[in-house]
């Protein structure tokens, strides 16, 4: 049984058809890269996957549950934490209350704020510092820590490393590594170099639906399967 | 703020007025002017804090605010003139008043949340057109149920019903000797309860998860949802404590004699709380907290230029409170504190 499951999966905005027909699973343990150009369905296929932005058709299935349709919080609260594009931290909540609003559900949240802290020190000496003060590369660390402190068993992250300096990326692709260890993870990343780098497996999206899919290993940009669909 | 006099406008020669007190009067002056500026502003805060909660999180612009606030003075007015009697001492009548306000506000959190689980969250998705004609009907029904049963009772809806103010204990009446300044006693206790309202909602916010909830969903409701939050329980409890605060402000009005219970006062609510809440930003507490200061002092230096005949016109307060409101939306439309876009689910 995979732990996520978008089988036939067709979204919409308003009448734009945004998904058509995409098909994935993502199995436990490992990292798993939608790569494709802009605007292709990438983000709408995590959206999706979360319930942010339900399918028409298709099915969604987490932990082999039939979730299609269900709402974002329960099935957030269900495992799935999600790592939007532009961070979108609380910006007038410290660091402190942005992580105690995800660890809401745990029955002692002081332990799981501790927990994030062991895994990204630099938050714990912000703690008390409003999130909008805060670096991009901070606040991506704490969008990261945010998304994992719900327990979660997938980590739904949407481009990590967008406007952020290379030396702050490495960084994050370090924080998203050391995640990795405790969660599954389905990344959506434009940077091709690094979200191979960092995957175990990878969706190529065009067009709402996965035209190419494998491996990572051995895998690059100039590969004519792939090339075709990243240039313009 | 009901039942204003005619207008007439001119300029009085101040220089009598500035002349006969000197320098320690004119402190004198401008620190009880300051008092009662405080004293409004904690009636502004009051009644606008319920709005700007609700629409922070909830993106509603909530009509029926102001009808709450009325049906607040008049339940607030019904207990206390049910349970306070001649003998009734002053510290009783006082701990009554507390009593009226939890009962009001306790009745007013269910009936809000009863309201927003059955009318407004089945028009949610569509647009925020909806939500405001369906609080405007609101309100006017709750006017006109009011108004029936006022008429059924034999009771005045308009300008006032004064019955209410039989209750308010001597040591509430006249003004009171505060640093060598007579200041208005009813002013003093406005700025306590104010207090009182500020403190119990900051508590509420800083110290409560639901608070904790509010301050997030006030940013970005959908990430709220997607850690795991049932938006739209939060939506009830605030929209419950929202309506709860207006009738606490209705409560506080109920012995202000330029307030006091009236059918009137459901749209003179309605149209300050909103100048409170665009100045200092719709859906931010802080922002609510500063513009009730501004507006009340605003307020009191206005009122305080007319009644001395420095300026002669009876409108000043009114028109300057509402330049201000022009002035904020044409500088800063998204007032004070207020972010450019807020709410939403």
């Amino acid at each position: 049984m995979s732990l996520l499951e978008l089988d036939d999966v067709h979204t919409y905005y308003g009448e734009s058809h945004i998904l058509q027909g995409l098909d994935l699973s993502v199995e436990d343990g490992e990292i798993v890269a939608l790569v494709g150009r802009n605007g292709v369905g990438k983000t709408t296929t995590l959206r999706t996957a979360l319930g942010l932005t339900p399918p028409r058709r298709g099915t969604v299935r987490f932990k082999g549950e039939d979730v299609t349709g269900t709402e974002p919080h329960t099935i957030a609260d269900s495992g799935m934490g999600w790592v939007p594009e532009d961070r979108r931290v609380f910006a007038h909540l410290t660091v402190a209350e942005n992580l105690r609003v995800a660890a809401h559900a745990a029955v002692d949240p002081d332990a799981r704020l501790d927990e994030a802290y062991d895994l990204f020190p630099a938050l714990e000496r912000f703690a008390d510092k409003e999130a909008g003060d805060l670096s991009g590369g901070q606040q991506q660390m704490l969008a990261i820590a945010r998304g994992m402190l719900g327990d979660n068993d997938l980590l739904l992250v949407d481009e990590p490393s967008e406007g952020l300096a290379p030396q702050i990326v490495s960084d994050v692709v370090e924080a998203l590594r050391a995640a990795s260890a405790d969660t599954t993870m389905v990344l959506v990343e434009q940077n091709f170099r690094l979200a191979m780098d960092l995957a175990d497996r990878f969706y190529l999206v065009d067009h709402g639906v996965v035209v190419e899919e494998g491996d990572t290993a051995g895998v690059t940009s100039d590969d004519e399967r792939i090339r075709r669909y990243l240039t313009a | 703020m009901t039942g204003a006099t005619s207008v007439a406008i001119g300029v009085a020669d101040p220089a009598p007025l500035l002349a006969t007190g000197g320098a320690l009067d004119g402190a004198r002056t401008a620190v009880r002017v300051l008092v009662e500026g405080l004293g409004k502003a904690a009636v502004y805060f009051t009644i606008a804090v319920g709005l700007t909660l609700v629409f922070g999180l909830m993106g509603v612009l909530n009509f029926a605010h102001g009808a709450v606030t009325m049906v607040g003075a008049y339940l607030g007015g019904l207990v206390l003139v049910l349970v306070v009697g001649s003998g009734t001492g002053t510290l009783a009548t006082i701990g009554l008043f507390f009593v009226a306000m939890a009962i009001v506000f306790a009745v007013a959190t269910a009936a809000g949340s009863a309201i927003e689980l059955k009318l407004i969250r089945p028009i949610y998705d569509r647009t925020p057109t909806y939500q405001i004609l369906l609080t405007f009907g609101v309100s006017l029904i709750i006017e006109e149920v009011v108004r029936i049963v006022l008429t059924l009772r034999g009771i005045q809806p308009d300008p006032q019903w004064q019955a209410p103010m039989g209750t308010i204990p001597d040591v509430l009446l006249g003004r009171t000797d505060l640093f060598g300044i007579a200041v208005r006693r009813l002013y003093l206790f406005e700025v306590l309860i104010g207090g009182i309202v500020l403190v119990a909602v900051w508590l509420f916010l800083t110290r409560t998860l639901y608070g904790l909830y509010i301050r997030a969903g006030s940013e970005d409701t959908e990430m709220v949802q997607a850690l795991g939050i049932d938006v739209r329980r939060a939506f009830t409890v605030v929209f419950g404590v929202g309506t709860g605060l207006a009738a606490v402000g209705g409560v506080l009005l109920m012995w202000d004699p330029i307030w006091g219970p009236s059918v009137l006062l459901s749209i003179d609510v309605l149209l300050y709380a909103f100048v409170v809440v665009i100045i200092g930003g719709l859906g931010s507490f802080r922002g609510t907290v500063v513009a009730a200061g501004i507006v009340g002092i605003a307020d009191s230096v206005t009122t305080w230029l007319f009644t001395t005949g420095i300026v002669t016109f009876s409108g000043l307060s009114e028109v300057t409170i509402f330049l201000l409101l022009v002035g904020m939306l044409v500088v800063r439309p998204q007032g004070l504190y207020g972010v450019e876009e807020v709410g939403g689910h």
